[in-house]
């Protein structure tokens, strides 16, 4: 009883870290109507500004003036975001915003990574580190401080939000935007304050939390997927139960930690079962979303923007076989890296191919398509490890335990859509890759699970094939042609899947699904074939990493990567198969980074950093992406050539005056 | 004659207010059947509850067959066609893709053999609905391209693609001029004429008037008259109810002059 006590005690301090995130992510909310999955990214900055500035590493100045100057950084990051980021969106699809909300997460981790590395910082405590005694147990008093702290700020927010002008402003712009600006109300002005004050909340937390957290470019960030959790058991709108929510799921975790010493508690290979306090982050997503409506608040804006158009291929086959020839004589002409990154190139396409189906498509974002890879991927290595059972057979099974999962995710994307489907899909991402793939039964854990070469009626295709290529080093080109078939067989297919009735049909619940359902579409049933599809496209790239790395980690499938490749993907162009393919060549180890590296010395980091940059110009300038860009420049010259030589005028075939627009009754 | 749709009782509540109450409606084989009521009578959603897209109680009979327990898709699927006042478009497709994903129900067989051959383009319901509203020339352009009336004039081609049992129009000539809005109507009645049975709402109190074969006339979610164009437009209690100081317009087209007054009136 007394430990659990004390574990309840201890929990108070992660209790109000997640606190702290969510009463920001809920002020964002609020404020802008964007969800912040850069919130934790926020905090990080903050806490490396302050470590930086205390322990050498920029100067040695003193708590005080180091904690000014991080809060003046703090409010600047605030600003910046705001004006760069979220303002120039401010009239996008909500889905827009998120994804923009996720470029600025990947430019606050990479330029962390390219200042200050990867290792974990010693982050200096400012809270005093006396012990107190309350009923026999020692519980340190910063846990008691952080807690008050975080209390005093929501009442503060409570308080600013229900007597002031300001409050008041807020709160009837985020009920309805348009007549707040007739009433004078600049929603630009609302929304730069709450968003600074969000970035203050978030940064503060960040540098007085250092005592119950790490100071890396990971477990801070990912620190806003139980505040998500919070938040939307605060329905987006309450800052006292978003707050009250962050810190009991803080004290559940750290009760977590006290029942995972027991003997009872299911151990895997020695130690306590992995990844159980981001399955609960989870399971309270899926029940806030479930139990408490499946619509978040929404907001009355002022436009409604669509997502990007998906054009249709107009040829398929002759691109495809031209890709094909190039890159098969490629493989074997290009030295080993270069190869190596070329078939890297191609696996990233298959991925971003997955979320062209998905997200282009059917106009849901999902994150952990990528973690649906990883399932396949671990699935042939246990295939091989436990049952003996090799290529062929493997992949086929792995894609199909993927398929089983992006089913399960489908099902629950029946009652979630946009903005909510891509939370869930994250906390998905997250509890899979640190339950499933951690875990060394399941999964392979940190050092990687083997897998064997494939090789199918005595030829190997692996990477350890015979046949090495011009310069004779691996990997093999055999395996480049594996995988240079599947991708084009794939792009193939997603490509004619756009042309098709099925591709017409997933573009009509993407438009509009209640007219769907007027046009016997089975708005559900399209919604899960198109996620098993996706999951199965997952599920292939999946096995083909596993080949090519020949073994399997659950690092490489971590939600981290994960929103990295729907960056990628965004910028290349998530409605088409051309922009599918520019995802993989920028992706990580592909081609195009991979040049930069050798040629200028430009490390993978600033790819990550660059990613996130062209991610946030892509959703400004080109929603439609660098291919998407193309296509449209392409087009535009072709109507010019139409318009040069005019065919008859349509509308004096009908006879009689077209319609005039209509006054809607 | 048969009834293609039959509703008994129907009824549809919001929170406390009966929007439809146990309406009897009844449209039998080829023929056209006008609903009619002032604004907020419960037209629209007495349509809604017929297609599925609002919940409802009471029975709602296809050919004989109930339906009440299907959802909306399935109800579109056996034959309930219909269209929105705000024409609720697929933007991401062209006008005739609109037409085409409305119209064919490939099994999973015909959409593995698109994925090899050259996809369907076209049908022949696809274009006679196109030409029936005189929009084939608009197939390849998106509705974004097209004015308002022309959009709606896409969601009835739409409906009308679907081949269905019945056809229920939701204010399809609003946003039309005069002169449109009596050519549609030329078109549906012949439509009609060809064997399609049809629901009709619209304001266009002359359209209305001079094309359908039944009328029924809704007042706060309540049936309060029904009968041949004739004997509604005499009736005193539509009079009162729907028409109001249109009334003496109304003398006026019993005299053959064309009323628009109750348009206006609504509005």
């Amino acid at each position: 009883m007394r430990e659990i006590l004390l574990f309840a005690l201890l929990g108070l301090g992660s209790g109000a870290l997640i606190a702290g995130i969510a009463v920001a992510i809920v002020l964002m909310y609020r404020g802008s109507g964007i969800i912040n999955l850069a919130t934790g990214g926020i905090s990080m900055l903050s806490g490396y500004c302050f470590w930086s500035l205390r322990e050498g590493e920029i100067a040695s100045m003193g708590t005080v003036p180091a904690l000014l100057v991080t809060l003046v950084f703090t409010l600047l990051v605030g600003v910046a975001m705001e004006l760069v980021a979220f303002r120039p969106l401010r009239n996008a699809a909500p889905l827009a915003k998120l994804v923009a909300s996720l470029g600025v997460l990947l430019i606050a981790q990479a330029s962390m990574l390219l200042a200050f590395g990867s290792t974990q910082k010693p982050q200096p405590s400012i809270l005093p580190s006396d012990v107190v005694t309350i009923f026999d147990v020692n519980v340190p008093v910063d846990r008691f401080i952080l807690v008050g702290i975080i209390i005093a700020i929501t009442i503060g927010l409570v308080a600013l939000y229900r007597y002031t002008r300001f409050g008041l402003a807020t709160r009837a712009a985020s009920e309805n935007e348009v007549s707040a600006l007739l009433a004078g109300l600049s929603a630009n002005q609302l929304s730069m304050v709450n968003t600074v004050l969000a970035a203050l909340v978030a940064g503060s937390i960040g540098v007085l939390a250092a005592s119950v957290t790490q100071l890396d470019t990971v477990s801070l960030p990912l620190q806003v997927v139980p505040a998500l959790a919070a938040a939307l058991l605060a329905r987006l709108t309450s800052f006292a139960i978003a707050c009250a929510a962050g810190i009991g799921i803080g004290i559940i975790n750290s009760l977590i930690d006290y029942l995972s010493t027991q003997s009872w508690w299911p151990t895997d290979h020695g130690v306590p079962m992995p990844g159980t306090k981001e399955l609960l982050a989870f399971l309270i997503i899926v029940a806030a979303m479930f139990l408490r409506g499946a619509r978040l608040p929404s907001r009355g804006e002022l436009v409604e923007q669509r997502l990007p158009e998906v054009p249709k291929a107009t040829k398929i086959l002759q691109p495809a076989i031209i890709l094909t020839i190039v890159c098969a004589v490629a493989l074997v002409v290009l030295p080993y890296d270069f190869r190596q990154a070329l078939i890297n190139s191609m696996i990233g396409t298959v991925m971003a191919l997955s979320l062209v189906v998905i997200t282009g498509f059917v106009g849901q974002i999902s994150v952990v398509q990528l973690a649906l890879a990883g399932v396949a991927g671990f699935t042939v290595s246990h295939m091989a490890v436990d049952f003996g059972i090799e290529f062929p057979l493997a992949p086929i099974i792995g894609a199909a335990v993927a398929v089983l999962f992006g089913a399960a995710i489908g099902v629950s994307a029946l009652r979630v859509r946009g903005v909510s489907l891509a939370v869930v899909t994250l906390g998905a991402a997250v509890a899979i890759s640190n339950f499933g793939f951690v875990n060394r039964t399941w999964g392979g854990g940190d050092t990687g699970s083997p897998v064997p070469q494939p090789e199918i009626f005595g030829i190997d295709l692996g990477t350890e094939a015979g046949f090495r290529g011009i310069d004779g080093n691996l990997p093999s080109p055999v395996f480049g042609w594996m995988v240079l078939v599947v991708t084009v067989l794939l792009c193939m297919f997603v490509a004619s899947l756009r042309r098709g009735s099925f591709g017409q049909r997933m573009l009509a619940v993407r438009s509009n699904e209640r007219a769907s359902a007027a046009a016997a579409i089975d708005v559900r049933h399209v919604k899960l074939v198109a996620f098993s599809v996706s999951a199965f496209i997952a599920g292939v790239a999946g096995t083909l990493y596993a080949y090519n790395f020949g073994s399997v980690s659950a690092d490489r499938f971590g939600p981290v990567t994960a929103l990295a490749l729907i960056a990628f993907a965004y910028a290349g162009g998530i409605t088409l198969v051309s922009g599918a393919i520019f995802a993989g060549l920028i992706s990580t180890q592909a081609l195009l980074p991979h040049m930069l590296d050798k040629w200028l010395g430009i490390e993978g980091n600033w790819f990550l950093l660059f990613g996130g940059v062209i991610l946030i110009f892509t959703l400004l300038q080109h929603p439609e992406g660098v291919a998407g860009a193309f296509y449209k420049s392409r087009e535009q010259r072709r109507a010019r050539r139409a318009a040069a030589a005019p065919p008859a005028p349509p509308a004096a075939s009908s006879g009689r005056p077209v319609a005039t627009v209509g006054v809607d009754s | 004659m048969s009834a293609v749709l039959e509703t008994s009782k129907l009824s549809v509540r919001f929170g406390g207010v009966h929007a439809v109450n146990e309406v009897d409606l009844r449209v039998e084989e080829g023929q056209l059947v006008g609903l009619i009521g002032p604004n907020g009578a419960g037209k629209t959603t007495c349509i809604d509850a017929i297609t599925g897209f609002v919940r409802s109680t009471g029975e709602v009979r296809l050919d004989g067959e109930d339906v009440t327990r299907l959802s909306a898709h399935q109800r579109a699927r056996r034959g309930l066609g219909r269209t929105w006042q705000a024409s609720e478009l697929f933007d991401d497709l062209t006008v005739r893709e609109n037409l085409l994903v409305a119209a064919r129900r490939p099994s999973l067989w015909g959409v593995a053999k698109e994925l090899f051959g050259a996809p369907v383009t076209k049908t022949e319901a696809t274009e006679r609905a196109l030409e029936l509203v005189d929009l084939a020339w608009a197939g390849d352009m998106r509705p974004t391209d097209l004015s308002q009336g022309q959009r709606k004039l896409v969601g009835v081609a739409r409906a009308i693609a679907m081949q269905p049992r019945l056809l229920l129009l939701d204010e399809p000539a609003a946003g039309l001029d005069t002169h449109e809005s009596e050519d549609l109507g030329r078109r549906l009645r012949s439509l009609v004429d060809g064997g399609q049975s049809m629901l009709l709402i619209d304001h266009d109190m002359g359209l209305v008037m001079s094309i359908c074969d039944h009328i029924y006339v809704l007042e706060f979610g309540k049936l309060i008259a029904h009968g041949p164009p004739d004997v509604v437009r005499r009736d005193p209690k539509v009079i009162k109810a729907y028409l109001g100081s249109a009334a003496a317009e109304l003398a006026d087209e019993v005299d053959g002059e064309p009323a628009r007054a109750a348009d206006g009136g609504e509005r």
